[in-house]
């Protein structure tokens, strides 16, 4: 009788292993991206990073505008954290307000450029022929581009802005979601399920966006995770530059760019080191948050 | 393979063409066009309304978009980029004036990334799993996430403030005395800080290609034949995997050049060095339509000759590609 009992154990046991529970691919997804432990490190202090950006300055007593000229150039202390200016503004505060500007230049920038690189790469994908050639062609002519000088160029001559930073970036960076969704696009529209949405009377435009679009997603989300990151250093560059966003509004780019000679000259290392330290913060969070995800979301890694 | 690369050469062309109607195109958006900083001063007095109306005739700025555009691409066709609005110069003149500084500051930083790259990627991947590989994997992953303006403040922070040991400024100390070994020294230590920052970015993400793509290689099935031949593994590591390991590294190098370039633009601009990339920013200021377009079209040669050798050495290292 034991030995039925046993028996009856091994096979749910073996079945409990063959069967696997149902899971959506996000959450599968999710599953292994926590896995990968600098990638979630990562994202908690990206969410941290975000929430002391957006709420942070509501619970600061210091304006980030104001001019304090008794606590001018003051190093860092428990009253100011990341130290003051020349105007004896509060570091801290300007940092996080300056982080809002950042971090919504690079999120609207990558949101362009994926828009329009997904757009393009589509239609190239599932149109093909000399269609495909000519779009492919435009990608050529646009990764030729120096694309530091084009940027520079642009914000010139149109002034700098929110929108024209957004979209001067993003104009430059959607050529490589182009080319992955055009990759997809070209295997998947020869798929069954395709033919089957076709045959059922499935417009163009909603083969396109409802049935091949959600099944070339991941590549896309991979690249423009990374695509931030490129972007926060794109526009701190530009901002750096003197060509961004101009004073009082800081972002962390411009208060580099003011704090130089106050470094250089005066020795007044806090007003370079914290927003520096931001950027790179922020590149190097959203660098692994981004082979997280390329991890999580390689089909391969489910047969090993 | 003569063949492949005559074709591709031939393909650039129309490809250099694009490139120069969208850059002909952005910079005529500009509001006010290239005499806007005149037009400013007349309301002055300084310059008359005929005056600027010589100044339009003379550059051709009345004739329609197309015109000036086909003007242009048959003049910089023949090497005749134009004068600059602003010196009066030969765009080419002022661009050769300042591309050896710039070529100088990127050679040295390619070669940097060249000497610490290959080594280090190459031993990483030897040495897979252990500390040094650990070690070098993380630096580089730091090295590319770093701004390079941040760095290059806090190198200059450290070693010209603090220290005193580098200058900040230039290429060159005016006051120094200039001939013999004081002055090969004073060039060396302005060179020192700015080309470290501009070989930093470059260095990381190649040392990471070198590492990945001698993995790839390593566990083929060749290299456990050359093992199992009883080859020294100092042989197999640096004479048969490297050859082929070093196909896509050969092709990551040749594109990362034009990356240098940009990259020479905000080293030059910290460091003040008068290179083509200030030589852009002025010109962009000043509304400088010719420097504007040689500088661009010079660079987006340069980006479009890279691709070319990069696929050329990728045709002539590989020997399981075939040209038709």
């Amino acid at each position: 009788m034991t030995g039925m009992a046993e028996q009856q154990a091994t096979i749910s046991k073996l079945s409990g292993e063959i069967m696997q529970e149902h899971r959506s691919l996000w959450s599968d997804t999710w599953r292994h991206f926590v896995r990968h432990r600098l990638a979630l490190i990562s994202l908690i202090t990206m969410v941290v990073v975000a929430s002391a950006i957006i709420v942070g300055p509501f619970f600061i007593s210091y304006d980030p505008e104001r001019i304090d000229f008794a606590a001018k150039n003051e190093s860092p202390s428990l009253a100011h954290p990341m130290g003051t200016d020349e105007l004896g503004r509060d570091q801290l505060v300007r940092v996080l307000e300056g982080g809002r500007i950042s971090l919504a230049v690079a999120l609207a920038a990558v949101s362009v450029a994926m828009t329009v690189g997904v757009l393009f790469g589509a239609v190239a994908g599932y149109a093909g022929g000399w269609v495909d050639n000519a779009l492919m062609r435009v990608v050529d002519v646009f990764y030729s581009l120096p694309g530091l000088f084009i940027l520079i160029l642009l914000v010139t001559i149109i002034g700098p802005g929110f929108l024209t930073i957004v979209v001067a970036i993003g104009i430059l960076r959607w050529m490589g979601a182009a080319r992955l969704v055009r990759a997809s696009f070209l295997s998947l529209k020869e798929k069954e399920f395709v033919e089957s949405a076709r045959a059922a009377g499935a417009g163009r435009v909603r083969i396109i966006f409802r049935h091949i679009l959600p099944n070339a997603l991941s590549p896309i989300i991979v690249a423009g995770t990374l695509g931030i990151a490129g972007a926060i250093l794109t526009e701190s560059a530009l901002s750096f530059l003197g060509l961004g966003f101009q004073p009082p509004q800081a972002t962390w780019g411009r208060m580099l760019q003011e704090a130089q000679r106050s470094v250089l000259n005066d020795g007044h290392w806090w007003r370079g080191f914290f927003p520096g330290l931001m950027i790179f913060i922020s590149v190097l969070s959203v660098n692994f948050i981004g082979d997280g995800l390329r991890d999580a979301v390689d089909p391969r890694r489910i047969q090993q | 393979m003569s063949r492949y690369v005559i074709r591709r050469t031939l393909q650039a062309i129309p490809l250099l063409i694009g490139i120069s109607i969208i850059i002909f195109g952005m910079i005529q958006m500009t509001p006010g066009g290239p005499l806007a900083v005149n037009e400013n001063t007349s309301a002055r007095g300084r310059v008359t309304e005929e005056d600027l109306q010589r100044l339009r005739e003379k550059y051709g700025l009345d004739d329609p978009l197309y015109i000036q555009y086909l003007n242009w691409s048959r003049d910089a066709a023949q090497g005749d980029f134009g004068t600059s609005f602003n010196t009066g110069l030969p765009v080419l003149t002022m661009i050769g004036e300042r591309l050896p500084t710039t070529l100088l500051v990127m050679g040295l930083a390619f070669g940097v990334t060249l000497i610490l790259s290959i080594p280090i990627g190459i031993l990483a991947a030897v040495k897979r799993y252990t500390i040094f590989d650990y070690l070098t994997t993380s630096i580089s992953f730091l090295g590319i996430a770093i701004p390079s303006f941040w760095f290059a403040i806090m190198l200059m922070y450290l070693f010209s403030f603090t220290l005193g040991w580098l200058p900040s400024v230039g290429l060159s100390d005016p006051r120094a005395d200039h001939t013999g070994l004081a002055g090969i020294w004073d060039r060396i230590t302005h060179l020192i800080m700015p080309v470290s920052v501009l070989a930093l970015t470059s260095t990381a993400s190649i040392t990471r290609y070198v590492r990945a793509s001698m993995l790839d290689v390593i566990s083929q099935d060749y290299v456990r034949t050359a093992r199992a031949k009883g080859l020294s593994e100092q042989v197999i590591v640096w004479v048969h995997a490297l050859k082929n390991a070093a196909i896509p590294i050969v092709t990551v190098l040749a594109l990362e050049i034009p990356d240098l370039f940009i990259g020479a633009v905000i080293v030059e601009s910290i460091f003040a060095i008068s290179g083509m990339g200030r030589l852009f920013i002025e010109s962009a200021n000043l509304r400088d339509y010719p420097v504007l377009m040689g500088v661009l079209t010079i660079s987006a040669g340069l980006v479009i000759f890279f691709n070319l050798v990069a696929d050329v050495i990728y045709g002539m290292l590989d020997p399981r590609i075939r040209y038709t």
